[in-house]
């Protein structure tokens, strides 16, 4: 985990691009980074499994196929083939974070966004 | 590193976040690209996704309720 300060620094600009709290609120803002920082530093999830990642993106690309949403499908195969160049250490962890994030793609992502 | 080879990376780097970035509007993650790259760096430092992505969550909640309280403040003033 990085140095306290750094991860701090990132930390305030997450809970300021997520929350838009207000700076009149500062304690609410206080109180998010708090919490961010605590359950950053203690959580008890395992770490990546890239195998896993990857499997999980096949199955919705296959998903988007199966449900006549191709042109999404076609769209992630290429997006990933794309990145493969670009492939570093942490590809799988921030696709993780991606699949965690995602909010039902099947049913509501547009191709026109 | 020379001039030349920052730029290169540099430009390589931010490519990548584009391509995480409409991999996360496929996805419909809700992220912009800001947001997206706050998150690499936390990654690349040592965070772990599963629980960053929790904690988005519940960022954004608690960012919809200070939304809320706020306009509820301000149409209290204009009364």
């Amino acid at each position: 985990m990085a140095h306290l300060a750094q991860l701090r620094a990132l930390i305030d600009e997450l809970v300021a691009a997520v929350t838009s709290i207000p700076e009149t609120q500062h304690e609410r803002r206080d109180a998010c980074r708090e919490y961010v920082l605590r359950s950053l530093r203690h959580h008890t999830f395992t770490r990546t499994n890239q195998f896993e990642v990857q499997d999980r993106l096949n199955g919705l690309e296959e998903r988007f196929c199966v449900v006549g949403r191709d042109a999404l499908g076609e769209a992630l195969r290429k997006r990933l083939d794309a990145l493969e160049p670009h492939r570093t250490q942490t590809t799988p962890e921030v696709l993780h974070l991606l699949l965690e994030l995602a909010d039902q793609p099947v049913q509501k992502s547009k191709l026109s966004d | 590193m020379p001039p030349n080879e920052r730029a290169e990376k540099q430009a390589a780097a931010q490519q990548a976040v584009d391509i995480l970035h409409e991999i996360a509007t496929i996805l419909n993650c809700h992220l912009d690209r800001r947001t997206l790259s706050i998150c690499i760096s936390m990654i690349e430092n040592g965070v772990n996704p599963e629980a960053l992505a929790n904690v988005i969550k519940e960022l954004r909640k608690h960012g919809q309720e200070a939304q809320l309280e706020a306009a509820a403040a301000a149409s209290s003033r204009r009364r």
